[in-house]
């Protein structure tokens, strides 16, 4: 992002000491994401790293970033135990404020669509489109609402025979927001969120986001009762009228 | 023997070796047990360890815990061996994972130290045959069962074999990892 | 030079300003005098260049302990707008001749307080011939906000008693990107203000930041932040608890010392602020910018202003905040708004001036933006 200016704050323990490369892939509010490597000097890993916010209590700092670290980590823990694609989480410290991951080899979802060649027509974007909604489903029919569902938020495995195209298996990664929740309204939110992110983010897909909600009534078995929330939500917009 | 560093851990070298058929299990653990200072190795009986990145992955915690001062063990040592378990019980942690009386395939590890001191020291102690360490030597000696029921991983549906996937892994270096938490 | 008066009403303070825009930037001295004599004129903001002629305010304090009830916050209104108005437009040295609209809040806000402003501005339109101009409260606050500190395009925190939001511009809309999902960042303090029996006067949010000074100790509340919206209506059953059990029999761990209702203060605060700033850091991350303006009455609040700063900055922006004579309730914000979009041609009919309680920020066309 353009005015994001990296605030040169030292790493966490042990990353401090470290002879080995750490490349800065993306700064967000919460978290930096760096590329790293893990266990082996040759096997990829994604090192997400919360800094302390000083403006803070550092009472009220450790304990939101134990807490954050934690629970992502439990999704994480959760979707791999019950077959959600996510990257797996190699390592963790609670108190510095850490979390290595899997490297996910691919792109995101996002950057495929967006360079997509325009020529395949529509059947690989549908099948991608399918293989969304089936994640999506899979993912709400074990009790998880991811909270951030965009396009930047998925990625798609590849290897240099699949690059620049739509193959690839779909993982869902970036659970800061996520949560186990059970309620109707949630999971709602959650494909609401999506619905307009792809709107504004891929206009050109638009069109074919049905798909996707097919593909998800095919995994989940309460889709029904969820679709039909989403039209409630799609109707008031996801925000309350506020009393002033 | 091979001695390899962990990324991020430069000041920590690894020396690690697997051994096969070793004779003399219960010697090993009686010097554990009488705390022979002279034998400060992390044992793990290699029934239970999944893949070469199921032993780093505890060494890195083990280590990292050390130079935040939060071991829960005597040492960096006794810690790998805990650092195994996915759950807070030592005593458990070291019967399942450290040495028992009829321990037939080990891995030695020591974090630090002279490399050759410490070739010479574990050839010369342990009544074994030294190999390499790898994914397929594990396979060949673990107990796929035993894994899963340690970690509470699903059984295999039936006739499926029971083999322990790289999905497997990332389940047990999840659990491995949020302990204590 | 167009030149505005503003009603003001929604809530316990009756506000009246007159305003002008220069067409070419003023000198320093030709600015006029605001409610405390500090002249004030702002040349940095992309918006015309504003010279605050008169802003006077008078406020409803309801007795410690209480809230402000409507009905007796509409009579305090009735009782004072005429004199108001009087004073200011004296204060401003302008003769009726010279006012080209008149500015009043249309909402969000109380039903009782806006209708009677509403009456008071329906009346001097129709009296003195001039257009009416229905006006967005919060509007009023981001662009008065915008007007004082010269910010360009901040993301606005927008905390007041009635309103928690985080807004954005985009596409000639105040988008809000985040708000309070129950109730206002400014009513949960006042409602703890009155648990404790603190002082209404001069306001109890005021009271409650002076309190949290002397606190030291941190305990816990519940934080709840999902996404870019808070809850505080949890936070503030916990607190409440708390209160109920201050005494001899509760100490500190730590220190041994008795937790203080300065211990009270100073939890809440640090926690209610802290999830204000982190869902306005993500608002500005996700927007792209690093400039953060706070408006509202609760954006007074130095710790606030204090946290936001050191977020703002390293992110390598800064955070523009006015002062009380600004962020409070004021007639001078509602003139300011509403002489912008005068300026575009906006007028309120009579027969669409009643007001509405509620009414979204993301609702009014800011057509003077690009």
């Amino acid at each position: 992002m353009a005015t994001e200016t990296t605030s040169q704050r030292p790493l966490p323990a042990p990353f401090n000491n470290s002879t080995d490369s750490l490349t800065l892939i993306t700064q967000g509010a919460e978290a930096l994401l760096y590329k790293t490597t893990f266990l082996t000097p040759t096997t990829p890993a994604a090192l997400k790293i919360r800094p302390s916010k000083p403006w803070r209590h550092p009472t009220l700092d450790k304990r939101l970033t134990r807490q954050r670290i934690l629970a992502e980590a439990r999704v994480l823990a959760k979707c791999k135990r019950d077959g959600v694609s996510v990257p797996a989480v190699l390592a963790l410290d609670w108190e510095n404020g850490w979390t290595v991951s899997e490297w996910i080899e691919g792109v995101t979802v996002k950057e495929a669509l967006r360079k997509r060649n325009l020529e395949e027509g529509d059947s690989a974007v549908q099948s991608l489109m399918q293989r969304i909604g089936h994640a999506v489903g899979t993912l709400h029919s074990i009790g998880v609402i991811h909270g951030d569902l965009t396009s930047s938020n998925m990625m798609l495995r590849q290897d240099p025979t699949t690059h620049g195209t739509l193959d690839g298996d779909i993982v869902l990664i970036d659970f800061g927001l996520a949560t186990q929740a059970t309620q109707e309204e949630d999971r709602a939110v959650d494909l609401y969120v999506l619905e307009r992110a792809f709107g504004s983010t891929h206009p050109r897909e638009e069109a074919l986001f049905g798909v996707v909600l097919e593909a998800y009534g095919g995994v989940y078995k309460g889709a029904r009762a969820t679709l039909r929330r989403l039209e409630d939500v799609r109707m008031r917009g996801r925000k309350k009228s506020m009393l002033g | 023997m091979e001695t390899t560093h962990l990324p991020h851990l430069p000041d920590h070298p690894l020396h690690i070796c697997l051994f096969e058929q070793v004779q003399n299990a219960s010697f090993l653990r009686r010097q554990l047990l009488e705390g022979n200072t002279d034998f400060e190795y992390a044992f793990l009986d290699a029934s239970v360890l999944l893949s070469k990145n199921h032993v780093l992955a505890s060494c890195f915690r083990s280590i990292n815990d050390l130079l935040n001062n939060r071991l829960k063990t005597r040492n960096v040592h006794s810690e790998i061996v805990f650092a195994l378990s996915p759950n807070s019980n030592i005593a458990e942690s070291f019967r399942r994972f450290g040495l028992s009386d009829d321990s037939k395939n080990i891995v030695a590890i020591k974090v630090g130290g002279d490399r050759a001191k410490i070739e010479e020291h574990l050839l010369a102690n342990v009544e074994g045959k030294a190999v390499e360490l790898t994914d397929e030597a594990l396979a060949g000696m673990h107990d796929a069962a035993r894994i899963r029921k340690i970690y509470r991983l699903e059984a295999p549906k039936k006739g499926e074999v029971n083999v322990l996937s790289r999905e497997s892994e990332a389940l047990l270096l999840g659990s491995m990892a949020l302990k204590g938490s | 030079m167009p030149i505005a008066i503003g009603l003001e009403g929604s809530a316990n303070k009756l506000g009246v300003g007159v305003i002008q825009h220069s067409v070419t930037p003023p000198s320093p001295h030709d600015s006029a005098h605001s409610d405390d004599e500090v002249p004030f004129t702002s040349r940095r903001s992309k918006s015309p260049p504003v010279q605050i002629l008169s802003n006077l305010r008078h406020t409803f304090h309801a007795p410690p302990g209480a809230g402000f009830l409507p009905k007796d916050t509409a009579a305090h209104h009735r009782r004072w707008a005429v004199r108001l108005v009087k004073q200011a437009m004296k204060q401003a040295n302008v003769k009726v001749e010279d006012i080209d609209c008149i500015c009043f809040t249309q909402g969000p806000g109380m039903g009782g307080p806006l209708s009677s402003v509403a009456i008071a501005a329906r009346m001097l339109s129709q009296l003195w011939d001039k257009p009416l101009i229905g006006v967005n409260h919060c509007v009023g606050h981001i662009e008065m906000g915008r007007a004082i500190t010269g910010a360009d395009n901040p993301v606005v925190l927008y905390v007041s008693g009635g309103n928690t939001q985080v807004i954005a511009y985009s596409a000639q809309r105040y988008r809000i990107f985040g708000e309070a999902l129950d109730i206002a960042i400014g009513n949960c303090l006042d409602r703890f203000a009155r648990v404790l029996g603190i002082p209404n006067d001069p306001a109890p949010g005021y009271n409650i930041e002076q309190l949290a000074k002397t606190g030291k100790v941190l305990l816990e509340l519940p934080y709840a932040v999902k996404g870019m919206d808070v809850s505080f209506s949890g936070i503030l059953a916990r607190v409440e608890e708390m209160a109920a059990k201050l005494g001899p029999g509760w100490t500190d761990p730590e220190s041994g010392a008795q937790i203080t209702k300065g211990d009270l203060c100073f939890t809440l605060q640090e926690t209610v602020f802290a999830m204000l700033v982190e869902i306005t850091e993500r608002a500005m991350a996700h927007v792209g910018t690093a400039q953060v303006l706070i408006v509202g009455g609760v954006g007074c609040n130095i710790r606030l202003q204090d946290m936001m700063g050191l977020m703002a900055s390293e992110r390598g922006g800064s955070v523009f905040a006015t002062d009380e004579r600004f962020c409070i309730d004021n007639g001078i914000m509602i003139a300011q708004a509403g002489l912008m979009a005068h300026q575009m041609g906006f007028k309120t009919k009579l027969e669409e001036s009643q007001c509405t309680q509620r009414f979204r920020t993301d609702e009014v066309l800011v057509n003077w933006r690009d």
